[in-house]
């Protein structure tokens, strides 16, 4: 029986202990010390930790001090004094071991170690036991007491504790560790991905990636003779192994167009190749095409793609494909589409953007990916593509999304016409209108749209110094107008504090009431037009932007 | 052409004449004007054959009249609406919710 010193001794023994398993980073180093002390504490011959593998469901010995090396012993569920612990989920004590039938006597027979006496205490999780510490053996000769027990059940619980936080902490970091390389592999993929191209190159795309990896890619690159080869696909299925084969389409597509072979040739080489490599039931959607900027035309096939979609001053035409996606028949013959571009724009998308639906709504298709477009037609081709982009990002992307847009960039710079600061005051307004009328004429505007246009940037004043400003004040706003051939420009900034887009109040025109008109009319009046906050993130501007047509729009001659 | 809004009395029928652009320096005095006629009589009308220009302040000025008189069962018109006036009320779709008369008489005779 311990006395009082006895006692103090214990809980000496059992803080310390508790302490080192609380504080461990590392249970490799401090589960062996703490087995060690358990041993040397209880004065046992032998002293072993067994864990049960959630893979096999089997006992296994993980550490142990004594004699005999049973580490990596294997044991059931239910077998032995381990076992039993472990099933039943209770404190095993075994005073005689050589006449209790609950002992495996095996381990002794093949290691010649006799087992006398022997405490096994389960290690208590909340989802159950995960394991077991058993110590064998008094040293001298004597028995293990009740006391031993609860000392060693004791011990358990914050070694049980450790145990389990330290598997937790594992399974983080295994988490942490795939997302890594998840993040690695997809950084890899856009390298895969062309640089965008600096200066006015006609071609720029942007993928969207569904999760973290994508089987979408586009490529373009420059041809012997001068011409710009371009591709884009979509490979069947989504992740990991679609990623892998996005990588060997991608350079397979690369290597066949080279040469510079006709998209419909170039296309048939391509698919040969992948009917022999492609996994069964694997295929791959894919446009390939050349561009040339000296006479402006196209050539293009299709192998399953969706269709290509042209945006003309006519409005849209649609390109279907020319036949079915690569990797599925060999020899197949595919047909060539031929278009000058000029100014026209030719977009290509993968199925992720026909597919994108608004939260609870029909996929947007064809139809609503030319209505989305069309929203955008007054924007340069780079800002177009990132509008576009923006709207789908907004929309639930079940698919990975890729937009390849092929258009000439406009030429010449754009022209400043004017350049008008002005205080923020209501009574500037008719000087900064009278200035602005003269600036359309001198650009053979005709009166009609100049009135109309007069009236969109008014509005637009009226608004800074009503919304921005709060009111007549002196600081300044600042008209800019300018035209880039066809394109006039229409630039307000101001130091006003900045606005919440989001925020600006509209309604529909026809709504008869008084107020809330200006936004309708700068809708109605211009192409499109866009507040951003200013450089610095000091102010607002505001952008709009209007095409004038030749038949109408502009006085011929002036 | 200098801004301009004065009010004449013709009989039962007062017309408020406008001149020169109507913007947000001055659209609220325009609202006042017309909100004091209609106070003052039972049939008021806006006259607008000098009026160049009109932001959509002024075209609330027109709506708020309209709908004060319409809710006291007044008469409430515009008189003799130059182009560029019709050209904004026609983006706004307000062509056909205001009685338009082509002069005064007209309006007068309803």
């Amino acid at each position: 029986m311990p006395d009082g010193a006895d006692e103090r001794r214990a809980l000496d023994f059992l803080a310390e202990l508790i302490q080192a398993l609380a504080l461990s980073t590392d249970l490799r180093k401090t589960l062996p010390m703490a087995l060690g002390r358990i041993a040397d504490f209880m004065q046992a011959e032998a002293a072993s930790l067994f864990l049960v593998d959630p893979a096999s469901g089997l006992i296994e010995c993980r550490l142990c001090v004594g004699p005999v090396d049973i580490v990596g012993l294997k044991l059931e569920v239910g077998q032995g004094i381990i076992g039993r612990a472990v099933a039943q989920n209770t404190t095993q004590i075994v005073r005689d071991a050589q006449t209790d039938a609950r002992v495996n006597v095996r381990v002794d027979a093949e290691t010649g170690f006799i087992t006398r006496s022997i405490i096994c205490v389960p290690l208590t999780t909340g989802e159950g036991p995960i394991g077991a510490i058993e110590v064998i053996n008094r040293r001298g000769g004597g028995l293990f007491e009740i006391e031993d027990a609860v000392l060693l059940e004791t011990v358990a619980a914050p070694a049980a504790l450790a145990i389990n936080n330290a598997r937790l902490v594992d399974g983080l970091v295994e988490q942490q560790r795939i997302r890594r390389e998840l993040d690695l592999a997809r950084r890899m993929q856009r390298m895969l991905l062309p640089k965008r191209r600096r200066g006015k190159f006609p071609l720029i795309g942007i993928n969207l990636p569904a999760h973290e990896i994508s089987g979408d890619f586009y490529d373009y690159f420059d041809l012997p003779d001068g011409r710009i080869a371009f591709v884009i696909g979509d490979i069947s299925g989504k992740g990991l192994d679609a990623a892998f084969l996005m990588v060997r389409v991608a350079s397979l597509l690369r290597w066949s167009g080279k040469d510079g072979l006709a998209p419909a040739q170039w296309l048939a080489r391509a698919n040969n190749e992948s009917c022999q490599t492609l996994n069964e039931g694997r295929f791959v959607c894919a446009l390939v095409g050349q561009y040339d900027r000296s006479d402006g035309s196209v050539v293009f096939a299709s192998a399953g793609f969706p269709p290509a979609l042209l945006q003309s001053a006519k409005g849209f035409e649609s390109f279907i494909a020319d036949g079915p996606p690569l990797g599925i028949l060999p020899d197949i013959d595919y047909g060539e589409r031929r278009l000058t571009l000029g100014d026209d724009a030719l977009y290509f998308f993968s199925d992720g953007a026909i597919d994108a639906r608004e939260a609870g709504q029909e996929r947007i298709g064809n139809e609503g990916l030319r209505d989305m477009i069309a929203s955008h037609t007054g924007l340069a081709p780079e800002p177009r593509l990132r509008a576009l982009i923006g709207d789908l990002k907004r929309m639930q992307l079940a698919d990975d999304t890729t937009v390849l847009l092929l258009q000439e960039p406009r030429g010449t710079a754009a022209q400043t016409l004017l350049d008008l600061p002005f205080p923020a005051r209501a009574e500037e307004l008719r000087r900064v209108r009278a200035r602005l009328r003269e600036a359309l004429d001198a650009q053979g505007v005709g009166p009609e749209l100049r009135d109309r246009l007069v009236l969109a940037v008014d509005e637009a004043c009226t608004n800074v110094i009503r919304h921005a400003y709060c009111g007549n004040c002196d600081d300044t706003i600042t008209l800019r107008l300018t035209r880039e051939r066809d394109m006039l420009g229409f630039e307000l900034r101001d130091e006003a504090p900045a606005v919440d887009p989001e925020k600006i109040t509209t309604r529909d025109l026809g709504d008869c009431r008084p107020g809330g008109l200006g936004v309708p009319f700068i809708r109605a009046l211009m192409d499109d037009w866009q507040l951003e906050p200013g450089t610095d993130g000091k102010g607002n501007v505001l952008r709009m932007r209007k095409r004038l047509h030749s038949d109408g729009d502009l006085e011929t001659n002036k | 052409m200098n801004n301009e809004c004065v009010s004449e009395t013709v009989g039962d029928y007062v017309v408020v004449r406008l001149r020169g652009e109507v913007d947000l320096s001055w659209s609220q005095q325009v609202r006042k004007a017309i909100l004091a006629a209609l106070g003052a009589t039972g049939k008021v009308g806006v006259e607008m054959s000098e009026v160049s220009y009109i932001d959509s302040s002024g075209i609330a000025a027109l709506v708020e009249g309209l709908q004060n008189a319409r809710s006291k069962g007044q008469q409430f018109g515009l008189v003799g609406v130059s182009k560029a006036v019709m050209a904004v009320l026609q983006l706004a779709r307000l062509d056909r919710v205001f009685p338009i008369f082509p002069d005064l008489d007209a309006a007068r005779a309803g």
